[in-house]
């Protein structure tokens, strides 16, 4: 009872704002999935073959499901959905495979404003329901991105870091590989010198498993060209150690981060970030470097809705403004989105 | 006692006859039979041995349709979850040696360890559209393994048999593969990487648990025979 009274409350406050309730289709086809986020995903896809071959799955995200709904049938314009369903995923452990997913997307518009709006609908509409006191947590993913981009890396490991920033325990590997080995093999390294001169006088145009031989010796190269000491991997790993830890008022968010940069002689370009010129009705809402990492879609601005005192986690969302284009639409819509955390609103 | 002991052997090559060789150095003899699946063991308790596929005789553990059996420790860690937990690993054994590990094309020479890969697999999405392909017959073992290590841009390719060639005809472009000389490898152009493996396999001695409640007696004598190795 207490599910449907909380759940009916909710979607009636998202649509006295302009949301539209929808339904989506149960079953989409992997593909659309797998070619997006590879075989990660495709291992918590609940999954069948048709008689054809076609490999189809239970939706396993209503996000992803809202954006696909958009391409076929919306295509252009801003549309606000609303929607309280189920969502099916392949568990590992005491999890169920049905959870229960309730949340609002905005698809179409980019405004900065739209950020503060979405995190303003989300904590208003849990106070509706809870009296428990809550706390705001925001954050702008790209800040990490220009923290990688100012550190003394090869651009390899640039890469490396923002592609696996959503993933917790690999990245604490990635960065403690960083301050410790090395990247090359010296003994296969000579052996691979003498292939890459042979090489070198083959056609370049040719490929060899996919790849053409002019890709591999200018990737061989460049390895060459930047090899990555030992000193600066410590350095960037204690720096990165450091940035995620700032938890600070959002008030003093910026300053916390020019203070961050001066101390590690950085350049993070703060002023160009929208998100310090957003204006939160609540003025306790907090600033960490550390949330919206466990979405791997989400592009720019994040947050996180927790019951004060106990970090329970009540609601969380993000800006994804690449999701749209990697699932088949013609070229990159902005979006914005969040969801209830519903079996934890059930424990209050 | 009088319940039967279902025992299961690989029903070809190296391993069957290493199999063969283990029970006959602990003086359990093999009946000759006109059945080539089916046959007992001489003068002991009363058993089935039963002749299957490696990978079978795993599935048949599970269901309790055989109460022992051996087979290779890389088949039993690419079933399921739900199989494997009903199975129990009795003894590792001195045969059957090979390792699971990923390889690439030998004229990859950019590619030394798995993050190189993993940055490959990026570059081959922007440049080809599509997902970097991985040919194997261990599709469990290698996605856990490759997904542990950073990669997620690929898609696996089911293959059942000379895997080593799939990069050379488009069917993939780097493959997972047994080996346990690196030889067949090498024939094939291939490298595995410095940080490629997969997993140390070797035969082992698998029993049902199921089993180890249901028929502990028989189960004792014969395995208390087999660990006299």
């Amino acid at each position: 009872m207490k599910s449907k009274k909380y759940s009916e409350t909710l979607l009636n406050l998202f649509k006295k704002k302009g949301f539209k309730v929808k339904e989506f289709e149960n079953i989409i086809e992997s593909k659309i999935i797998i070619e997006r986020s590879g075989e990660i995903f495709k291992k918590s896809l609940l999954s069948f073959e048709d008689d054809n071959g076609k490999n189809f799955s239970l939706r396993p995200d209503l996000t992803i499901s809202a954006c696909l709904d958009y391409i076929k049938n919306i295509k252009k314009g801003i549309y606000k959905y609303t929607y309280f369903d189920q969502a099916y995923r392949r568990t590992f452990g005491k999890e169920s495979l049905v959870r229960n997913q309730l949340g609002c997307e905005i698809i179409g518009l980019a405004k900065p404003q739209l950020n503060v709006e979405i995190v303003n609908l989300f904590d208003q509409s849990l106070k509706k329901i809870t009296r428990n006191k809550t706390t705001i947590k925001v954050n702008d993913i790209k800040i990490f991105y220009s923290l990688v981009d100012s550190l003394k890396l090869p651009s390899r490991w640039r890469l490396r870091l923002k592609r696996h920033f959503w993933r917790l325990d690999y990245f604490k590997e990635l960065i403690s590989r960083l301050a410790s080995n090395s990247d090359l093999q010296k003994s296969v390294f000579e052996l691979d010198k003498k292939s890459y001169f042979k090489m070198k006088k083959l056609n370049q145009e040719e490929r060899i498993a996919g790849r053409k031989i002019s890709e591999i010796l200018n990737r061989f190269e460049k390895k060459l060209k930047e090899p990555r000491s030992k000193i600066d991997g410590k350095r960037v790993s204690k720096i990165v150690g450091e940035f995620l830890k700032i938890n600070c008022s959002f008030k003093n968010a910026k300053k916390e981060l020019k203070k961050f940069e001066v101390r590690n002689n950085l350049n993070l370009k703060i002023d160009n970030f929208d998100i310090f010129n957003l204006n939160f009705n609540d003025n306790n809402v907090l600033f960490s470097t550390n949330i919206g990492r466990n979405v791997e879609y989400y592009t720019g601005f994040v947050f996180e809705i927790t019951k004060k005192k106990k970090n329970l986690n009540l609601a969380s969302g993000g800006r994804y403004d690449n999701l749209m284009q990697t699932l088949g639409a013609k070229k990159n819509i902005p979006a914005i989105g969040g969801a209830i955390n519903y079996d934890n609103l059930l424990k209050l | 006692m009088n319940k039967l002991i279902k025992i299961g052997l690989p029903s070809k090559g190296r391993l069957k006859e290493e199999s063969l060789k283990v029970l006959k150095k602990n003086k359990l003899f093999i009946k000759d039979s006109k059945r080539n699946y089916l046959s007992e063991i001489r003068n002991f308790i009363p058993n089935e041995v039963v002749f299957s596929h490696a990978r079978e005789i795993i599935e048949r553990l599970a269901d309790n349709s055989l109460d022992v059996g051996i087979s290779g420790y890389d088949l039993l860690r690419e079933s399921l979850p739900g199989i494997q937990k009903n199975i129990q690993i009795f003894l590792r054994l001195d045969f059957g040696y090979a390792n699971l590990v990923v390889a690439v094309p030998d004229t990859w020479i950019d590619v030394q360890t798995i993050a190189d890969l993993e940055e490959i697999s990026f570059e081959f999405k922007d440049k080809n559209k599509g997902k970097l392909r991985v040919a194997t017959k261990y599709p469990n073992l290698t996605n856990d393994f490759l997904l542990s290590k950073g990669l997620t841009q690929y898609k696996i390719v089911n293959s059942l048999g000379s895997t080593e060639i799939y990069p050379f005809t488009n069917q993939s472009e780097i493959i997972t593969d047994i080996t346990s000389t690196g030889a067949t490898l090498k024939a094939n152009k291939l490298r595995d990487l410095k940080d490629g493996e997969v997993l140390k396999s070797s035969a082992c001695i698998l029993v049902s648990k199921k089993s180890l409640l249901s028929k502990k007696k028989q189960l004792r004598l014969f395995l208390g025979k087999i660990k006299k190795t």
